[in-house]
Formats: structure tokens, sequence, C-alpha cells
């Protein structure tokens, strides 16, 4: 039987650790309510974006009348063989399950899809870490100073490779950055290297409403209609287990007066460039439009990375305070068998004396 | 109030990250990617690409205000104008060192273009949002 002094010991290791979980906790839960807002200010941005592709669309024919060709190479659908695959997850771990769940809705994915040539553009360590254990690393072929020359064949070691990762970019996420990515991703689909692409993140309505999706960025079918190919919603017990972290930490679960606030601008924004009046267009519609839908994938991007960091410190949060709360549960149950032990070496002194008195 | 709301612009000034100008002006100059037009009340419809350069507002609340902006769209409704744009700065904001090295890329980019007519107007396109962003800083320090 473990004796009292190591039991103290014990005890003192798991406070100390119970002190370190709920700091955490305590960071996670300031930085989701950071992360919170900036989702939500990020979203009139895309409303109105999408708002004005909507007006567009119905003013321009998507299909040039006279040569039937299409207006812009990203509303083009071709045959999937070539996929790309951009991997939202987060750069730190202590989240719970919310890196797990990412990889595997991705590896779900890419089961699915076995036989296509697939390349996965990983954001976050978490996930690039783990498939680049599992597959190689792309190798790019270098354009040649001479556009007309053909891209130089790509040489490719299987079916899934790691095309590329932009690890850190989610701890301070900055437009122009997701921008050099979009216009990565738009560039290559044009250049038709690549047939689709997906994005897999976790969805973040509030604290108790997540979900992880898989959703198609590419080809665009439908303006603001979202092409969700796969979801995966939080369980009964996550959600009760976030309902009670936020509880503990002073975060909100139900949407709250900002909320309601960016709800109301929201529904103007859709109103963007939908006015039922005949615009002047500055330059023609079809520049406008060309314009606009590369954004649109940026903006697209940009508003799934916010998403997903509000997630992931929700997530965090939600494992911190389990994990305060099993501390706190092995903390009382170490200090009973303490005590307990500490009675029975008292008691077992007494006998010890008392017999000892009488035996005299 | 309620004599200037009906002859006041709601200007908005929307970026990604968030909602920078929601106030009301006489009249605002917008850069487009043909040059600037200035937008009082009762304009007509119109629906416009940006280019790189300033958005000044004039009069109301938002009277001297200054912001540059580079990459996006502005709708114009009679009572009512909303800016998108990608970048959006105060001319104080804006960090001249930084709008230095994103010309000179520019410049690199032109010289590396070669015959291919897609690289010159991409060059041209940092060039000029390299520019205005210093020509924007440069009007601001005075």
């Amino acid at each position: 039987m473990a004796n009292v002094l190591d039991l103290r010991r014990r005890i003192r290791s798991v406070k100390n650790t119970r002190q370190i979980t709920k700091a955490m906790k305590m960071v996670a839960a300031a930085k989701l309510r950071r992360a919170q807002e900036r989702a939500l200010a990020s979203r009139p941005y895309s409303a109105m974006l999408a708002g004005v592709l909507e007006s567009l669309k119905r003013r321009i024919e998507i299909h040039d009348p006279f040569t039937g060709d299409l207006r812009h190479p990203l509303l083009e659908t071709r045959e999937e063989k070539r996929i790309l695959v951009v991997v939202v997850s987060g750069d730190k771990g202590f989240a719970g399950g919310f890196n797990a769940n990412i990889v595997k809705a991705t590896t779900q994915f890419l089961n699915k899809n076995g036989k296509k040539e697939i390349d996965i553009e990983a954001i976050g360590r978490k996930a690039r870490d783990q498939f680049r254990r599992m597959y190689r690393d792309a190798e790019i072929p270098q354009a040649s100073g001479d556009e007309h020359a053909e891209l130089p064949q790509r040489h490719r070691s299987g079916p899934i490779e790691n095309y590329g990762d932009h690890t850190g970019i989610l701890n301070k996420i900055e437009f122009e950055q997701v921008r050099e990515l979009g216009e990565d991703i738009v560039a290559r689909y044009s250049r038709a290297e690549i047939d689709a692409v997906y994005i897999v993140y976790n969805e973040f309505k509030s604290v108790i409403l997540q979900r992880v999706v898989v959703e198609k960025v590419l080809p665009i079918i439908e303006f603001g209609q979202r092409q969700v190919a796969d979801s995966q919603e939080l369980s009964a017990q996550d959600r009760t287990d976030a309902a009670k972290a936020a509880a503990t930490s002073g975060v909100s679960v139900r949407e709250g007066e900002p909320e309601a606030n960016a709800k109301e601008f929201e529904e103007e924004a859709k109103k963007f460039g939908t006015a039922e009046t005949d615009y002047i267009y500055e330059q023609s519609p079809e520049d406008i439009f060309n314009a606009i839908l590369p954004r649109y994938i940026t903006s697209q991007l940009y508003h799934a990375m916010l998403e997903s960091v509000a997630a992931e410190q929700a997530a965090r949060m939600t494992a911190m305070d389990s994990a305060t709360n099993n501390a706190s549960e092995m903390i009382d149950s170490l200090t009973l068998t303490m005590n307990r032990v500490r009675q029975a070496a008292i008691t077992k002194e007494i006998i010890e004396i008392v017999s000892g008195a009488s035996a005299i | 109030m309620a004599e200037s709301s009906t002859n006041t612009l709601r200007v908005r000034l929307v970026t990604p990250d968030r909602i920078l100008v929601d106030q009301t002006a006489d009249a605002v100059e917008v850069p487009s990617e043909t040059g600037y037009f200035e937008v009082l009340y009762g304009a007509a419809p119109l629906l416009a690409v940006l280019g790189a350069g300033e958005v000044r507002l004039h009069g109301g609340e938002a009277e001297g205000q200054r912001f540059h902006v580079a990459r996006g769209f502005v709708e114009v409704l009679p009572e009512r104008v909303t800016i998108l744009a990608e970048s959006a700065q105060k001319p104080e904001e804006i960090d001249t060192g930084a709008a230095q090295q994103m010309l000179d890329r520019g410049h690199k980019l032109w010289n590396e273009a070669g015959e291919d007519a897609g690289k010159y107007a991409h060059a041209e396109e940092v060039i000029e949002e390299a520019e205005s962003r210093l020509a924007s800083a440069k009007g601001g320090a005075k």
C-alpha cells in the first residue's frame, strides 16, 4: 500500500496539472471569443461578394452566345480526375478530437476517391505532419521562363501526394496570405492542372453547433450555395461537454446581441449589388464578373480558416475543461485514499500501543 | 438629422476583416479601375471594379476621412455607396517600407515578364498598387 508521503506527492502533481489545464482553458476561451468576433466580422464581405455574383449571373450569359465557350474557366466542370484537397487543421494539439476528426474526415474522403489523383494541401501543422507520414511530397515541376511551353509532366510517385503546406498562417490569419493561396489554386484550376477543389474544415456556428465538412469549392456551380460533400456533426456527448465548458468560462453559447446585429447587416449585405435597378456598369459585366470570381474563392478559403480557428479554440476549451474536471476527480479520490491510509496507520499505531500496554 | 437624411449618402467600406466605415457623407470620391469618380446623393445605380487608390469622404459624419483601397468593387445606389475592398488602410497606417518593397517586386516582375502579356499586366497591377499606396502615405504626412 502506498504511503502517505507518496500520495501527497501525487496529489501535488495532479494539482499542478489541473492548474495548467485550467489556465489553458481560460486562454482558449479568450482566444475563442476573439476568433468568434473575427469570423463574424468577415461574414458581410463574403455575403456581399456572393450577392454581386448572384445578380451579375442573371445579367450575363455564362456561355458565350457565339462560340458557346464558358465566360470564365472557373465555371467549367470537368470530369474529376485530379482533385485538390485543402485540409484545414490546427497548428497545435491539446484540442481533444479536433485534429483527429479533420484527419479522419479527410482520410474517408481519400478512400472514397481512391482511384483519382489527389493532391493534399495542408493548412495547419497537425494535418501536415500526419499526411507527411502517409504520403510522399509532390515533385512540382518548375515552369520555364517561356509561358508558351507546356509545363513539364509531373512525375507522380503515387495517386496521393502532398502538394504543399501552409503552417503558421492560422496563428494570425491575414487576408494577404490567404489571397496568395487562393490565387495559386485559381491559376492551377484555370490551367486544368486540377479538376476539382475540396476543402475539409471544421465549421463553426456556435460552441455547441459545429461540424466537420468536406466542401466543394471549385468548380463553382451555384453562388452562395455551399456544396457540402460530407459532414460530421458533434456527438451529443461532445455537445453537452462543450456547453458545460462554455458556461464555466464565460463564453456565450447562444447567439447574442453582436451576432444579431451582424445578422441584420448580413441580411442587408445579401442585397448588395442585387437591387432591382439597371446598374450602369463601369466596366463590362463580364469584366466585373471575372474580377469577382477568383476573389470569391479566396473569400471562401478565408472564411473557412476563420471558422476553423474558432472551432479549434472551442475544442481546446472543451478538452481542457474536461481535463480540469478529471484532475479534480483524481485529487478527490487520491485525498480520500490518503486519508484512509493515514487513518489506518494511526489506528495501527494505537493498536500497537494499546496491545503493548496490556501485555505489561 | 431629419434634414440631412434626405440628401446624404450612407457610405460603407467593407473589408474581409470588418466593416471599416458605416457613416453618412455628402460626397465620396472612389478610384475605379478606369479612373476616379465622385458620387453625390441621387447618383444613378452603378457597379464598378475598384482600382488601387484613395477613397475620400466629404461632408457628413465621415468628413475628411481618406482610405487607401485596392482590389475590390463598389456599388452605388442613389442613397447608398458600398465599397468592398480586399485591402483598405488609413494613409497614416500604411507601411511605406512594405509598399516600397512591393514596388521593387513589381519592377522586378516587370523586367522578368519577357514576352508574356499576362505577366506584364500582373506586374503593372503590383506597381500601380504600390505607387498609389506610397502616394497616399505621402499625402497623409503633410
